[in-house]
């Protein structure tokens, strides 16, 4: 299908500037224009990854969600509001499998799974201190990577924003989806 | 987001009584914070979004001033939006009244009022109490009146004198920035401007507040973490109640804070914001106003060191080196401020309000300011999407501090 996403959000960017904002008389006006502008330039940059993003991030919460319950799984001591987590991250994986070819379904459903593992994850999170000391260490040892992975990720996500003193540091978010095959066919 | 993917992010889109009555009962705040955080959650649930056109403002205004003047021929002129700012929208007018003396005067004013849902969502008479502690200690414009709850003007406003000054600079590479993000004042300026910037953040600090009306404040015990337990508190709501997502690293963020709480021997003023973007100079060069002070609260002095020289507020030198609040090294602004103060600052205590100095931007940026353009209640949409990048660089800084604190 033509035009691509991209000419149209290059198309609206150039009329703003070009016509729009040259004859906008208004300081509120002009400043809100230029960060419409600013927005469609930063889409270009990601709209065509959006959904491996998302199918990245499904692979990433999938992975140390099942970490976090193997090491649950060891402890006999697990108290019930843990094991309430457990059960839930339990039953949103006979809805989202795995294994399964995530790649097929439609983008709201990865991204409805992904805010639910996220949230899974965040009780775990909150409910450290109910571990016993060992679960703790190895859990906060699983999370590092993750952790990292992560902040790596959003950072470059928004690097085209602008905001960012590290900008040049920051790899591109295709760099970071696409290299390394990291994307499985899983 | 049209849909909600969890139970969890409906509720927050659509408080019902139930859960506001759950968030309220699981964050300790100060009285008036809760008053104004349920009043956001309340009202979220009114489809309205905010109207842009302020010419609405006209009528009511005049009627406003007329009842706090007790004038009957006021007139209200060139009413105006302000550029700038992003957590409230703000307006100047010319107020035509009779002044004390008799004379008919053309007084210059600005309005600072609420939106309908804000990028930090704060107390209108909580900020007029702490200006008018304010006025005559520090550089702050005159805070005239104030409609706490918008009964008259539509929403929460205050009205203060406009003063003249410059907040942000001509920038280097011909691109405003936002403000008080990455900004970069010359070495003229940082001369003229950097120990003010310190000796005002001193003075703020020395304010004896138990001898001002702050009735708005909760005054923490001193000795113990109340302060840092209700300030964290603030933070830690406004997350659960805004954020679009659920996030790992903020609920990382959120236990450390909460483990590793220190004591605050001696409450003091803290600003809350202080930081390049929330000051003013004259052509003189001279700081004449200190704004945003909605986030103020009894605390520690550290606070307000941790979020001045917080690096995201930070821009370059001609160097390339990072200045607190762009105007000097983050070494040589405390190393003044203790001279200037007498406080010492605390290194350990320094680095906990660094992490909570990360919490709160990735609070504000990652959360609220999505929520409130998701929820098309402010008048800056665009924006309020467009800074969700702070958001993200906040939390990947706080995943990097915490890293350090182990």
């Amino acid at each position: 299908m033509s035009p691509e996403i991209e000419q149209f959000l290059s198309g609206m960017k150039k009329t703003i500037e070009e016509v729009v904002m040259p004859n906008l008389t208004d300081r509120f006006a002009q400043e809100q224009a230029g960060i419409v502008a600013a927005t469609l330039g930063f889409l270009s940059t990601i709209q065509d990854k959006v959904f491996h993003y998302e199918l990245f991030e499904n692979q990433e919460y999938k992975r140390i969600l099942q970490d976090v319950l193997s090491t649950l799984d060891t402890d006999p001591a697990l108290n019930d509001s843990l094991r309430a987590v457990v059960e839930k991250v339990n039953s949103h994986f006979q809805h989202d499998k795995p294994d399964e070819q995530t790649a097929l379904r439609p983008y709201p459903f990865i991204r409805g799974s992904n805010e639910n593992m996220k949230e899974f994850l965040c009780e775990f999170i909150q409910l450290q201190p109910e571990m016993s000391g060992q679960t703790r260490e190895t859990f906060e040892k699983q999370l590092k990577p993750f952790f990292k992975s992560l902040e790596t990720r959003e950072r470059s996500w928004v690097k085209g924003l602008g905001f960012d003193p590290e900008a040049e540091q920051q790899q591109d978010i295709g760099d970071i989806l696409y290299k390394n095959n990291l994307l499985r066919s899983n | 987001m049209n849909n909600y993917y969890t139970t969890t992010q409906a509720n927050r889109a659509k408080p019902s009584d139930d859960w506001i009555a759950d968030i309220r009962k699981s964050y300790p705040v100060e009285k008036a914070i809760d008053e104004v955080f349920t009043r956001k959650l309340r009202n979220r649930n009114k489809a309205a979004g905010q109207n842009l056109d302020f010419t609405r403002l006209q009528k009511p205004l005049e009627e406003f001033l007329k009842k706090q003047t007790r004038q009957s021929d006021i007139e209200v002129l060139d009413l105006q939006r302000l550029s700038g700012g992003a957590s409230k929208e703000q307006f100047t007018f010319n107020m035509v009244w009779q002044a004390p003396s008799g004379q008919k005067e053309t007084r210059k004013l600005m309005v600072r009022m609420d939106p309908k849902e804000s990028i930090v969502e704060t107390h209108r008479l909580r900020e007029c109490q702490v200006l008018k502690a304010a006025w005559g200690e520090v550089p702050v414009p005159e805070v005239l009146w104030i409609d706490p709850e918008g009964e008259q003007l539509g929403q929460p406003a205050l009205i203060a004198d406009f003063l003249e000054g410059t907040v942000q600079p001509p920038q280097p590479e011909a691109e405003d920035k936002m403000s008080g993000v990455g900004m970069y004042f010359n070495p003229q300026l940082r001369g003229a401007l950097s120990e003010q910037f310190v000796q005002i953040l001193a003075d703020i600090h020395a304010i004896d507040w138990r001898k001002k009306d702050l009735s708005t404040l909760d005054v923490p015990t001193p000795n113990s973490t109340a302060a840092i337990l209700t300030s964290f508190g603030l933070w830690e709501r406004a997350w659960n109640e805004d954020t679009l997502c659920a996030h790992p690293v903020m609920e990382r963020g959120a236990l450390w804070l909460k483990e590793n709480m220190p004591i605050v021997e001696n409450p003091m003023l803290v600003h809350g914001d202080y930081r390049s973007g929330n000051f003013m100079y004259s052509d003189d060069l001279k700081i004449n106003a200190i704004f945003d002070w909605e986030l103020a609260y009894l605390g520690d002095y550290h606070d307000d060191l941790a979020w001045a020289s917080l690096t995201i507020f930070g821009g370059p030198d001609e160097n390339g080196d990072l200045l607190a609040s762009s105007l000097m090294p983050t070494t040589q602004f405390l190393e003044k401020y203790e001279q200037l103060s007498g406080n010492k600052v605390d290194p350990k205590k320094l680095f906990y309000y660094q992490v909570f100095s990360f919490y709160k931007i990735s609070v504000i940026a990652a959360a609220t300011s999505i929520r409130v353009a998701h929820s098309r209640k402010t008048h800056l949409d665009a924006m309020m999407n467009y800074a969700g990048g702070i958001g993200y660089i906040g939390l990947s800084e706080l995943n990097r501090i915490l890293d350090i604190a182990g």
